[in-house]
């Protein structure tokens, strides 16, 4: 058995890897021929643990192509791409829509076609392809953790014309091989799923990121709450409870401005999401409210190191990056950056540097905005080599004990205690 | 959120300030020539809104390339009446803004525009206002923002403004310093709980002529970011002063509201400014007191 996969970012890429893992053969198409270049190179393009690994491990069952009549062949095409959003939220469907429009004269006549990428609730049913061999996919991958999301996934959840009739033996062969739940639904239900978990997590986000700020204010510590909350069975061990600097990544900003464009359609009440949203904005700047109370009020010609600049670790993705937001509103000051990943060139008129190490010596501040792992690893001697003392580590990136009764002012979210 | 037409400051050519014997009005005048532009203030005595003329009266001084700057008001605006007065005023003002085109106008409104129950002012929050004084300057913002066209408009929304030639004698920092002077018990509402972002009228200024040379337009909220309580701000007075004066509660009458501001839009738009606190601008403005006794 064939299975496709159209459209080679993020999503594609690492979807196949996980299929082909799981022993099928697979290929994968992209229009765009550069990609496929660099594919057949075993360059994935994007970054994600595992990834190159498993493409060189699995590469006689992968093939890459940008020649869609290859997808002819295959009993299962996945439509793949990452659909792209704007700096509000909206979806461009456009690309995705005149991807299936090609990729369906390709098919050969008995072949499914799966909608695997982030799609409105509304949208599979209204393309115009056999419904009984039409079906939407849920995704569910994460950045910087997305191979082994694909690998191992807690559920499928599966959208069909009518969920009574039973999943098409080739679909069901693929997904069965995964040995996980699969939940088949209407291709509105699994549409609105998709946004649904997102919400959920959303709003443990917002919980941690309200309450994180109050801990800051009365002497409290977040990270003590934590672990109460995870052993409360309502809540969970793996909820999203660890403070940030608001939404980012773009999926879940993509679905809060699905759901809100739902509400203007259907006039349904949205108004906690508009908070959710407002919140997020707020504490993108939490860092930069610091700076300039602690720094930039108080020192003329400052210079401040900015380590990481991808919205998270382990994935090369700046969008919505708290980060670039932060560097973005510090351009009239001197900033070095760096970032393991993400080139600096992104960002005009900032000075990029080779290592976290050159970032840090001679500044007056340092904020760690992506907790990669290597940050972790920064010799106090370097930290030493500041010229100033105020660290802003949000996501307490570095080994507090080891700053003790050095004279530094630590500031990390959802306490003031560590200060 | 303001976004600024010249990303480098560049100075107007002329500025007009509309109100320019106020509190608020001669301190933006002050703050202006200081720094070597060129402005032209407008008493009532030059116009009066409120005359039949005004319009044609405003006509004569507007030139094109001017920045005009609104601060003229009746204000605290108390009564229907004076909200009648002040709405006329701006009728008269925009109808002079039909009839030319301006290099940019900017209105000093007041954070009473927001609803009561806004405890964390942003520039976004809810305009609902609750009192004459906060409608009045909400109507003003819209009656302006429908006549100035595509001429660049800033709306600067001030919190609560202390300094030292302030006329009104309110609660805060104003009367508490006179009273201070005068050795006189000072009384709060209740204990003195709430908590308000008091601005040093000479920031207000700053903003304005920021406002100015980058040509902004938008709103911003003008906020030093750090709220105090008025037992507070009455303490810090007291311990300022040297003096040994009573600061009194009194039986609570209504209840307790605070306000606090997120004012990283300013920090956004002007990097480079930032706010005197309280403890500085009370010191400053005691000290200009002393200054202007001697």
């Amino acid at each position: 058995m064939f299975i496709g996969f159209a459209g080679m970012t993020h999503l594609g890429i690492n979807s196949l890897v996980a299929t082909a893992e799981r022993g099928f053969k697979v290929i994968g198409f992209d229009q765009d021929p550069h990609i496929i270049v660099q594919l057949k190179q075993q360059d994935p393009v994007v970054v994600e643990p595992q990834l190159p690994e498993l493409i060189e491990k699995n590469s006689e069952k992968i093939s890459f192509t940008s020649q869609i009549k290859d997808l002819f062949q295959c009993d299962i095409v996945y439509i793949s791409p990452d659909v792209p959003t704007n700096d509000n939220g909206q979806s461009d469907l456009s690309g995705i829509q005149s991807l299936i429009r090609e990729v369906v004269q390709s098919l050969n006549s008995k072949a499914i076609l799966v909608i695997l990428c982030q799609v409105p609730p509304g949208f599979t049913r209204q393309l115009s392809f056999p419904k009984d061999q039409l079906y939407y996919q849920v995704e569910t991958l994460i950045f910087g953790r997305a191979v082994e999301r694909a690998l191992y996934p807690e559920r499928f959840i599966i959208g069909c014309a009518d969920p009574k009739q039973a999943l098409p033996t080739p679909l069901r062969t693929l997904l069965e091989t995964f040995k996980c739940p699969i939940l088949s639904m209407r291709y509105e239900s699994a549409e609105l799923a998709k946004i649904s978990i997102n919400f959920c997590l959303v709003a443990s986000i917002s919980v941690a990121n309200t309450l994180s700020e109050v801990c800051e204010k009365i002497g409290a510590d977040w990270s003590e709450i934590v672990p109460a909350l995870r052993l409360d069975k309502r809540i969970g061990q793996f909820s999203y409870l660890s403070p940030g600097l608001g939404i980012a990544g773009g999926n879940l900003e993509r679905d809060l401005t699905t759901v809100l464009e739902l509400s203007q359609h259907y006039g349904t009440d949205t108004g906690v999401v508009s908070a959710w949203i407002k919140n997020s904005q707020y504490r993108r700047d939490w860092v930069l409210r610091l700076l300039h109370k602690e720094l930039l009020a108080k020192k003329s010609d400052p210079i401040i190191a900015v380590l990481g600049l991808a919205y998270k670790e382990n994935t090369h993705s700046t969008k919505n990056s708290p980060s670039l937001a932060l560097v973005g509103s510090l351009t009239s000051y001197r900033v070095k950056v760096y970032d393991p990943v993400v080139s600096p060139t992104i960002i005009p008129n900032v000075e990029g540097v080779l290592s976290a190490e050159e970032a840090v010596k001679g500044v007056d501040a340092l904020v760690i905005m992506t907790p990669w792992a290597e940050f972790k690893n920064l010799a106090l001697s370097t930290l030493e080599s500041m010229r100033g003392r105020l660290i802003i580590d949000p996501y307490q990136v570095l080994d507090t004990s080891l700053l003790e009764n050095l004279g530094f002012q630590y500031l990390t979210l959802g306490t003031s205690v560590l200060c | 959120m303001l976004k600024h037409v010249n990303e480098k400051p560049i100075h107007p050519s002329r500025v007009i300030v509309l109100g320019s014997q106020g509190f608020v009005g001669s301190h933006v005048i002050r703050e202006l020539v200081t720094i070597g532009i060129n402005v032209l203030g407008l008493s009532r005595n030059q116009v009066n809104l409120l005359d039949s003329e005004a319009t044609s009266n405003l006509l004569k001084y507007l030139r094109p390339e001017d920045a005009l700057v609104v601060v003229s008001a009746l204000a605290p605006c108390k009564n229907n009446s004076m909200l009648v007065d002040n709405l006329k005023m701006v009728q008269a003002l925009g109808a002079a803004l039909e009839k030319t085109t301006l290099s940019q106008v900017v209105y000093i409104s007041s954070d009473a525009v927001y609803a009561d129950e806004v405890v964390l002012a942003t520039e976004s929050s809810n305009v609902q206002p609750s009192t004459l004084h906060g409608m009045m300057h909400s109507a003003r913002e819209l009656m302006l923002k429908t006549v100035v066209g595509k001429t660049p408009f800033a709306i600067l929304r001030p919190s609560l403004l202390y300094g030292l030639s302030d006329p009104h004698n309110g609660y805060g920092p104003n009367r508490f310093r006179r009273l201070v002077e005068e050795n006189k018990t000072i009384t709060l509402f209740g204990e003195g709980e709430e908590k308000r972002d008091h601005i040093f009228v000479e920031d207000v200024a700053k903003i304005v002529s920021l406002v100015l040379q980058h040509r902004s337009q938008g709103i911003l909220n003008i906020a030093t970011g750090g709220s105090y309580s008025f037992r507070e701000v009455a303490e810090m007075l007291v311990s300022q002063s040297g003096n040994s004066i009573q600061v009194q509660g009194t039986l609570r009458q209504n209840p307790i509201t605070h306000r606090h501001f997120d004012i990283t839009n300013c920090y956004k738009a002007f990097p480079h400014f930032h706010y005197t606190s309280l403890k500085e601008g009370i010191f400053q403005m005691m000290c200009n007191r002393i200054m202007e006794t001697a």
